[in-house]
């Protein structure tokens, strides 16, 4: 079967001169939960939003579905992108707009832009919402405020949200980072159920090496912008570990409402100089 | 002190750095400032010798004794016609109700204007290519050099286009607003979130969806706080306009003044600070409720 993305060569350079991806060349196949791991920096975000053109590539292509992305331009690139749904790990939902509101404008890629202006959204619509904030869990907040939720439930929307264009593929940068664990399981099996469930291709990018096991089918670590490890997470013994956060990391456990150790994030260095802080003799 | 950090090999902090250049600098900001103060004294050349207390008690006296008081009388004040040939609107009252409504008109007409240029003069809207980054330095710098001209001049330039009154008056807001409008709400513009924009965006939607589903939801509140707050100042505005052929209220007031008519222009003075502070309150009020 052919892959539903297809990643060739692809390289991103920032005006700044940052090497974000470095020849990335990468298959994915229908149904897979990939999970995106590697430093922060190593190029997790510019690779997932190259997926959708929200970032455009410096050279490389990529293929969605056998269209090419890197190519496409206007009404082109809104049809491959209303295919493709993104949660994100600041939400990015409109604050002060309705839950209601927020959820429907995932369905504006499917409407002219007249329709958005001169008329109310269709009761298809208004039925397709109402099913995915139900399948999220919140369908009593509907008329709240976005802002008045809390970041769990923030996220649920943002996934009803992308749920709206029926997608074939999900990105997901980061979605539970500024989540409490309990909380980033729980959007992580919303998650796992679209991808098993609905047959959605998952992308995810995690910080937590035991969500990447505990979720993902296939793991792709990322190293300065290059493909560092690609297979089963559960082929990722020590050695690999050190080869992907460095030699200082060591890895941390995030289960359900408890945390085995210091809440650090996987790759952080555990030699931080110890401050003397005692007050001096002479005061 | 700095050895304790020195000691453990620790960065000294600036606090404890400090040296005579340093303590030199500030001595001579100081100095500056009082230099400063001095020549503007000088070049000046301020003359109070002709300062008159007495006299000018006597003024404010008169005119704090309003002519609607005792033994002035109430139904020959300002406040009301004059005479046959006058109606309502030429009393106080009437001038101060359509001063407030010259105002709100100089108001509208600029936000009419300064809303749609105010997105052209957005830097996160115009990134992008070399045109549109060209046409939002041309509407900053437009606002800017109207922003520069004062409501007074372009209320003078009015009097030119439309004579004396009313319409040069609302022009010469409505002018001036674009200006201060205009960078005000481009500003607000330039504040909002990015995320929103950019989820909007992966959904597939156009530019245009974009404004309307992540852009404008986000400005409401500032454009109606932005607006209330000029509105707010225009009517102060709306209120000496008159002294150069602007209309309302201000004309009279002048007029007053210049004809030694204290108790009268304490009348129309004490009209305008009730306006002023009543606008205040009321504009204070929506903003708080809007943050």
């Amino acid at each position: 079967m052919a892959p539903i993305v297809s990643v060739r060569e692809l390289v991103k350079t920032y005006p700044t001169g940052t090497r974000a991806l470095d020849g990335i060349t990468l298959d994915i196949q229908r149904g897979e939960f990939v999970v995106l791991i590697g430093l922060s920096g190593s190029g997790k975000s510019t690779l997932l939003r190259t997926l959708n053109r929200l970032v455009d590539p410096t050279s490389g292509t990529v293929t969605f579905d056998g269209i090419d992305v890197t190519r496409a331009r206007g009404a082109d690139l809104r049809r491959i992108r209303r295919r493709i749904g993104m949660i994100f790990q600041q939400f990015n939902l409109v604050r002060r707009s309705s839950v209601y509101s927020n959820v429907l404008a995932g369905r504006l890629g499917y409407r002219t832009t007249w329709r958005t202006i001169a008329s109310r959204p269709t009761r298809a619509d208004v039925a397709l919402a109402f099913e995915n904030l139900g399948r999220v869990g919140i369908p009593e907040k509907a008329f709240g405020r976005a802002d008045a939720l809390s970041g769990g439930q923030q996220q649920r929307v943002g996934i009803a949200r992308a749920l709206m264009q029926k997608p074939e593929l999900m990105l997901a940068d980061e979605p539970v980072a500024s989540l409490d664990p309990a909380t980033s399981h729980s959007v992580m099996k919303y998650l796992e159920e679209i991808n098993r469930k609905d047959g959605i291709t998952v992308i995810c990018s995690l910080h937590f090496l035991s969500l990447a096991r505990r979720y993902g089918t296939r793991v792709v670590a990322l190293k300065a912008g290059r493909v560092a490890f690609d297979g089963k997470p559960h082929e990722i013994d020590d050695r690999r570990f050190r080869e992907i956060y460095g030699e200082d990391a060591v890895e941390v456990e995030i289960g359900v409402g408890r945390t085995t150790g210091e809440p650090v994030e996987a790759g952080d260095a555990v030699d931080a100089p110890a401050l003397d802080l005692r007050i001096p003799p002479d005061r | 002190m700095a050895e304790y950090f020195t000691a453990r090999g620790l960065p000294v902090p600036p606090e404890l750095r400090r040296t005579p250049l340093t303590e030199w600098r500030r001595t001579f900001a100081i100095a500056l400032a009082i230099a400063v103060f001095y020549i503007s004294f000088k070049v000046t050349d301020i003359d109070t010798s002709r300062a008159n207390l007495p006299y000018a008690l006597s003024v404010v006296g008169q005119l704090l004794h309003f002519d609607f008081l005792p033994p002035h009388d109430l139904s020959k004040s300002v406040l009301f016609p004059q005479n046959e040939f006058e109606t309502f609107w030429d009393g106080a009252v009437g001038l101060m109700v359509i001063t407030i409504f010259l105002g709100i008109l100089g108001t509208a007409f600029g936000m009419l204007i300064a809303i749609p240029l105010s997105f052209l003069g957005a830097r996160n809207i115009m990134a992008g290519n070399r045109v549109t980054m060209a046409i939002y330095v041309a509407v900053r710098l437009i606002f800017t050099i109207i922003r520069s001209i004062d409501v007074l001049i372009v209320v003078i330039v009015g009097a030119i286009i439309f004579g004396l009154g009313n319409a040069a008056g609302v022009f010469g807001l409505a002018f001036h607003n674009i200006g201060v409008m205009g960078k005000l709400y481009s500003e607000a513009i330039e504040g909002i979130e990015s995320g929103p924009v950019e989820a909007i965006t992966a959904t597939g939607a156009s530019r245009f969806q974009v404004i309307w589903a992540a852009v404008l939801p986000q400005l409401f509140n500032p454009f109606v706080s932005f607006s209330v707050y000029r509105l707010d100042t225009n009517v102060r505005l709306a209120q000496v306009i008159g002294f150069v052929g602007g209309g309302g209220i201000g004309q009279p007031l002048f007029a007053n003044i210049q004809l030694l008519r204290y108790p009268q222009a304490g009348t129309f003075i004490l009209l305008v600070v009730i306006t002023v502070a009543a606008m205040d309150f009321a504009s204070a009020q929506i903003r708080r409720r809007l943050v």
